[in-house]
């Protein structure tokens, strides 16, 4: 009999028989490469690399339609086809890449300035890997000259997942291991080396950096109007350099006492206005926690502000003060001279304590989620492993804390201002979520991007030093998957709202893949301010460039745009899972598709086939009356289309 | 004497299509509440003034009626009816506040004031007055009533009545020979001279030649034969008068091998792979002496029915797979977290709970079980021998798997029921032990059937495009086994049933020769429990099957199955786009890989590979054929909760306006347009045009769609429905009240945002 344990081996579905090598997308692509072509410029050559380059991407490719035989040589070669201004640093032959999956693969790694090119060609068809740089975390060199003289060296990813490879010891001392150069390129930033963001200068037809400008979304959501104005306090940055230059704040306040109120809160970041309901007026605010200190020290003019964005709302006497951390985490801030406002102080306001862990509860979260599912899923425990990680606990808390947020608003009709300790971490996720709850324009393709650039760009969440662009020091505390958190719960809505979203799960993950890749400017630096100054807009391709220029890749086919709905999640684990099809999609037996929203895409094509015969039969059926009415002789239907039976 | 004409419109009422009855509903409550019986049905005890129990939190939504037990069912009749709630399944022979006496698990008196509970049995005494009724059913449901301005006694009277008739001590005490011989000859009147057809059933039955016939046809297994050796049950109790056997084996060596099966099972032939591999089942042989050679007997005629004489081989469930009380322990372990439990104490412990109910590991061991057996018979082109002590409990679970793995004949609604009544009904499986439909015999209650079905959803919810049938049929037919009605689920073996049969035939002077099927109906006649508007739940729209219609060439046609041996793996190198029938094949193609390029699955030789776990990879790397092998994925992370089972009742769990039933619901409004389009193209095409006037397009006559939602229209709402969630076709409303639990420490009302939300938008309306 044979053994246990065999249907476990499933590979994943992806057939790769269809997809020999990357190259070979290309001939599946052609439409894409058609429509994107006439907006490009012709690839850069770069002429000193080793190799010929071409443009690279698999979905930005230029090519010529008549390039099919070069399409059949590509996919011999050993090295990757390149983007616009990538160069190849370095190649090395009879390197061993340790899959995980499958065994040790030895080939020929390539190392440009954007990524690390892996092609096995004892395979067949071909193995490949193709890392952007920017994915790794760290490189570690493991155990120098062995027996056998191999040296080698361990990537750690920030993507989930550790690759290993190995290769003989270099004879000539003097030459480095490409492990050498790529650790330079891995991590520019440590090496005074430029970003690849700033030399990629792929031309879309769209633009995404036009996709948010605060003022038009402000007047989208009818700001000015009677209760709030937008300042020019900030518009360079003086008051707070984390806060974007346009803000919204109560009409009743002038600048002179905004100041005041920034001296009370943590780096200046005062409450404004994140979003309004447009019939009820209540509001959704965020800033930093206030100055309150051991001692608990009072504001006047914190106090009143706080008291003119309850009375910006005409249907609650109430103010909601949402702090996202836990009550414990607050106090402990006291020391540090921070804290959070005491209901004394604040009149009519009521603080609740979200008990949403910090930072660093977050990261060692996710490296625990690692070790649990990756390179492989233990045969046992799977559940009780996945629990020991806390992962999910912490994207229920989150999720619930944007509940409460969005329920008190929606049906309690009551302002809330929303802080954590500095207001760019945990207030992001639960503000961004809560909006995305209550305002269907968000859960739209272009929403999402005006909500990601509002209210975690331009408000300062710190991506250059959560995520760590190109910087070598991994240790760095300030590293925390903040923004993967948020993603994360954002998945869960679309499983629990399969038809509320315009967007799919790609393109999810395409944001995380992006948050990381350095390809495109969007997620560089830490404010609107940085941005600003290194002048990213000018300098580098937006990410929404990308994906709004092929819509159709990214887009819910299920979507039903329903306007007044507010999506009421059930917080519970009971419908919290793991995002497989994000954390274990290096497992080659996880199965990477959509079924449902492909069987929909089929069924819409169907629709348009028979919507098509019909018109036509319609259009026959009203000539043929019409012309002549005494000619019945012979079958009409055998005229409308040749039938080709299909075996 | 006047013909029994003018009684007709009485009786019938009570017949499906039961139209008359929902208008009943709708005018105006009449002060007197009656409940609504079924023919035969009768009032045991009823008690006034009660309040069922709506929802944990707050008592404002409970309702107030009448409790009433008759023989066939607890019926709460509501003093003023709540407005139906729009689309929910509605059952025609049980109101929306009705529980079978089958259905019932557990009978729980409580008296809060003087602190004291007891669970009921039959013929016991209570030495309290109760305050509280609590029902734990066996579809997971828990329903509660309180007594607190009823009257003491008869309260009293009325929960010892539902526990003593809800474990009859005999079968044919269950209400369904009651009620099935008082419709048979009701509506006879209304047939036309008693006819004796099944009434347009189309689902085989397998109790004479000719439907085994046809699975041998169909199958091609031209080296087996239908015998009929059990012809009046001769030699065994628990197999089919009919079965398939080896042509090797003549009647006469089959009576004597019998004897040396446990309950004299000779082998059952299952399934023929078109390659000639068989699938058979059998029971162990007790006599160790005569084992081997009853054993060589047995695997040398199996091998010379296969083309190419391979081996056989044999898998013993018993020792590889749970036995049934570690089944049914997972069960009573899942459930109570899942229903039992307070939402927020197991939410704590949520997945290590799960786990440690062992339900999920059971599910993914006989998947990975089938899955092997389908390696063998597909990959190994060998024959299989299932066996099992009994041959009557994983047998049934396996090989029904198996063949549904390798068939999509199964994958078919009437396939499927054919499945379950060839590897279950016939087989022997005990139904009526198993289920624990009279009183409660411990050891002999496992949820067999449950793991099955939870298997069949794990299969669909990986493959959603290959099955004609949706999740809440596979629901509706579990629950359909706690409602006594139907032949299907009452009985151990096919000998019971015709015993029974025949007794009560006589009994209830039924004609001699009429159709059991006729008179005593099984569960597939769908018509019996439910509108044909709610059938079409059970009908998915994205199925890719024969009934499903593709366009090829712009040429619309009926999906048929281009070649018999379709399912062979050796064909599954047909392009994707030639299987459903879609040009291009656009959508089948893997996922372009962002700019950040993706590892891509590799497919390509593993060191130290079993041919086993080459034969899974194989299929893996190809595209998935809906009408071809199905292999269920099965790491540990595929296979999960079935929640809308598990699930629907509990109101903290629901989703308002979420759930896939907005994704079904979008799809099947498609899927109707689509069948719109087609017919009006077949109009356009008709007959004839001499004979017919030009055809006006409109859509098919409404009771022929087959999706439950109709094609979207402009007027359609601005939010989704309020049907429209996570339950859905099912409600919690008012079908899972647990007590409530008093001084929950605030931490957890801090960690679920649900009570807290409750509690908040409460108050708010209030207000």
């Amino acid at each position: 009999m044979e053994k246990s344990g065999s249907v476990d081996s499933l590979g994943s579905k992806r057939s790769s028989s269809r997809q020999p090598s990357v190259d070979s997308l290309s001939s599946t692509s052609t439409s894409r490469s058609d429509r994107s072509a006439q907006a490009k410029p012709p690839s850069a050559m770069s002429s000193d690399s080793v190799s010929t380059s071409a443009e690279f991407s698999p979905e930005l490719r230029v090519k010529p339609k008549t390039q099919a035989s070069k399409v059949l040589r590509d996919s011999d070669k050993e090295e990757p086809q390149l983007l616009p201004n990538e160069t190849v640093q370095d190649m090395a032959q009879d390197v061993t890449y340790f899959c995980p999956f499958t065994g040790p693969l030895r080939g020929t790694v390539t190392v440009t300035n954007y990524r690390l090119f892996f092609k096995c060609m004892e395979r067949e068809p071909a193995f490949v890997l193709d890392l952007p740089l920017g994915v790794v975390s760290r490189v570690e060199k493991i155990g120098s000259a062995s027996s056998r003289g191999d040296v080698s060296y361990g990537l750690v990813c920030k993507d989930m997942r550790n690759l290993r490879f190995a290769h003989k010891q270099m004879e000539d001392t003097l030459r480095k291991s490409i492990f050498e150069v790529l650790i330079k390129y891995a991590f520019p930033v440590s090496n005074g080396l430029q970003i690849f963001a700033f030399e990629y200068g792929q031309v879309f037809p769209e633009n995404g950096w036009k996709v948010y400008e605060a003022a038009s979304e402000y007047k989208r959501q009818g700001i000015p109007n009677e209760s709030w104005r937008l300042t020019k306090i900030n518009d360079h940055y003086e008051m707070c350099d984390t806060y974007p230059s346009t803000l919204a704040v109560p009409v009743n306040i002038p600048d002179e006492e905004v100041k005041r109120v920034a001296a009370f809160r943590a780096k200046g970041r005062i409450p404004v206005l994140s979003w309004i309901h447009p019939e009820s007026q209540a509001t959704v605010t965020r800033c930093s926690q206030p100055m309150v200190g051991v001692n608990g020290k009072r504001s006047k003019e914190d106090e009143k502000y706080l008291q003119a964005i309850m009375d910006a709302n005409a249907q609650s006497h109430k103010l909601f003060i949402f702090d996202a951390r836990p009550s414990v985490n607050a106090a402990a801030n006291k020391m540090k001279g921070g804290g959070y406002e005491s209901e004394d102080a604040y009149q009519n306001a009521e603080l609740v304590f979200l008990d949403i862990h910090n930072i660093h509860v977050m990261r060692e979260s996710l490296r625990k989620l690692k070790d649990v599912v990756y390179p492989n899923i233990e045969d046992s425990h799977w559940l009780s492993n996945l629990e020991s990680t806390h992962w999910l606990e912490h994207i229920k808390l989150i999720l619930a804390g944007a509940l409460r947020i969005a329920d008190k608003v929606e049906s309690g009709k009551t302002s809330v201002v929303v802080h954590c300790s500095d207001g760019w971490d945990r207030t992001a996720q639960l503000t961004s979520l809560a909006m995305l709850m209550l305002d269907s324009y968000y859960r739209t393709i272009r929403g999402f991007e005006v909500l990601l650039e509002k209210e975690w760009l331009s408000f300062g969440h710190r991506f250059q030093l959560r995520i760590g662009h190109g910087d070598k020091n991994h240790t760095d505390a300030d590293r925390s998957p903040v923004f993967i958190q948020f993603i994360d719960c954002v998945w869960q809505l679309t499983r629990q709202f399969p038809a509320a979203f315009e967007f799919n799960e790609y393109f999810l993950v395409t944001i995380l893949d992006h948050l990381y890749s350095c390809l495109f400017g969007t997620f560089l630096c830490n404010s609107e301010q940085q941005r600003l100054k290194e002048e990213i807009p000018k300098r580098s391709v937006s990410l929404w460039s990308y994906i709004n220029s092929q819509l159709e890749e990214f887009t819910n086919p299920l979507y039903v745009n329903y306007s007044n709905h507010v999506l009421f999640p059930v917080v519970s684990l009971r419908h919290l899972e793991l995002w497989v099809g994000y954390y274990i999609r290096w497992n080659p037996r996880m199965r990477p598709q959509e079924p449902v929203h492909q069987r929909y895409k089929e069924l819409l094509a169907k629709r348009a086939e028979l919507q098509k015969r019909v018109d036509e039969l319609q259009r026959e059926m009203t000539n043929r009356s019409a012309s002549s009415s005494s000619e019945r002789a012979g079958s009409p239907t055998r005229s409308i289309t040749p039938v080709q039976t299909f075996v | 004497m006047f013909s029994g004409k003018p009684m007709k419109p009485t009786f019938k009422s009570y017949l499906p299509p039961i139209q008359t009855n929902v208008k009943e509903t709708i005018e105006p409550p009449i002060k007197k509440l009656e409940p609504k019986l079924l023919p035969g049905e009768i009032v045991v005890n009823e008690v006034n003034f009660v309040r069922k129990c709506i929802s944990t939190e707050s008592g404002q939504d409970d309702l107030w009626g009448k409790l009433i037990c008759t023989n066939f069912k607890v019926s709460f009749i509501p003093q003023d009816a709540p407005p139906k709630q729009m689309s929910q399944l509605s059952h025609l022979l049980l109101g929306e506040h009705d529980i079978p006496l089958t259905c019932l698990e557990q009978v729980v008196t409580v008296n809060d004031t003087r602190g004291k509970k007891k669970v009921l049995g039959s013929n016991q005494k209570l030495k309290f007055n109760p305050t509280e009724l609590i029902l734990y059913c066996k579809d997971l449901r828990i329903i509660r009533f309180c007594f607190d301005e009823a009257g003491p006694e008869s309260a009293k009277k009325v929960c010892l009545a539902i526990a003593h008739y809800s474990h009859p001590a005999d079968l044919h005490l269950l209400f369904g020979f009651e009620y099935q011989g008082r419709r048979y000859h009701e509506s006879k009147e209304g047939r036309a001279n008693g006819s004796t057809t099944r009434r347009g059933l189309q689902t085989p039955i397998f109790d004479r030649p000719s439907d085994w016939d046809r699975e041998i046809k169909r199958t091609g297994a031209s080296e087996w034969r239908v015998c009929s050796v059990n012809e009046n049950y001769a030699i065994s109790q628990s197999l089919p008068e009919y079965c398939i056997v080896p042509v090797s084996l003549a009647d006469q060596d089959l009576k004597r091998h019998s004897v040396y099966f446990t309950d004299n099972r000779i082998p059952l032939w299952c399934w023929n792979h078109p390659n000639g591999s068989a699938l058979v089942r059998m029971a162990s042989i007790y006599d160790p002496a005569q084992q081997k050679k009853i054993e060589q007997k047995v695997f040398t005629a199996i091998t010379k029915s296969h083309p190419h004489r391979s081996d056989v081989f044999r898998y013993e469930l018993d020792k590889n797979l749970p036995n049934i009380q570690e089944i049914q322990s997972a069960f009573v372990k899942v459930r109570q977290i899942c229903v039992i439990d307070p939402f927020e104490e197991s939410e704590e412990r949520w997945l290590s709970s799960i786990e440690n109910s062992r339900w999920l590991e059971h599910v993914r061991a006989v998947l990975k079980q089938s899955a092997e057996i389908v390696y063998c018979l597909d990959g190994k082109n060998a024959s299989v021998i299932l066996q099992e002590e009994e041959d009557r409990d994983l047998n049934c679970v396996v090989s029904s798997l198996v063949q549904l793995m390798l068939d999509p004949h199964y994958r078919s609604l009437i396939g499927f029921q054919s499945l379950v009544q060839k590897e279950w009904v016939m087989a022997g499986h005990r139904f009526l032990d198993r289920c624990s439909h009279l009183k409660k015999n411990y050891k002999e209650e496992s949820p067999l059937f449950m793991l099955f079905l939870d298997c069949v959803w794990q299969m669909m919810n990986q493959y959603p495009a290959a099955f004609e049938f949706t999740e809440a049929y596979l629901i509706v037919l579990s629950d359909s086994m706690w409602i006594p009605l139907f032949s299907t689920f009452l009985f151990n073996s096919p000998k019971q049933r015709a015993q029974h049969l025949m007794d009560f035939a006589k009994n209830k002077a039924i004609p001699h020769g009429e159709d059991q099927i006729v008179y005593f109906p099984p569960v597939w006649d769908w018509s019996q429990q439910f509108s044909n508007k709610n059938q079409t739940l059970f009908n998915n729209p994205m199925y890719v099957g024969k009934g499903a219609t593709c366009v090829q060439n712009g040429e619309v046609k009926t999906f048929r199955r281009t070649k018999q041996k379709t399912y062979s793996s050796t064909l599954r190198g047909t392009p994707a786009s030639l299987r459903n029938g879609l040009k291009g094949g656009e959508d089948t193609q893997p996922r372009r890989g962002s700019l950040v390029s993706e590892l891509r699955p590799d497919f390509s030789p593993v060191k130290d590979e079993s041919p086993s776990e080459r034969f899974f990879r194989d299929w893996f790397s190809q595209p998935v054929d809906q009408q071809g092998l199905l292999i269920p994925l099965l790491m540990p992370s595929h296979v999960v909760l079935w929640r809308l089972f598990f699930l629907r009742w509990v109101p903290e769990a629901c989703i308002p306006k979420g759930g896939i039933a907005t994704a079904y619901h979008k799809l099947s409004q498609l899927v109707d347009e689509i069948e719109i389009l087609q017919n009006q193209l077949r109009q356009y095409k008709g007959p004839s045009p001499d004979t017919t006037p030009l055809p006006s397009p409109s859509g098919p006559p409404l009771e022929q769609r087959r999706m439950y939602f109709k094609a979207s229209s402009p007027n359609d709402p601005p939010t989704p429905p309020d049907f429209l969630n996570s339950s859905f076709p099912f409600t919690p409303v008012g079908n899972l009240c647990r007590r409530t639990i008093y001084g929950t420490p605030i931490s957890k009302f801090l960690n679920g945002a649900r009570i807290w939300l409750s509690t908040e938008t409460l108050a708010n309306d209030t207000v």
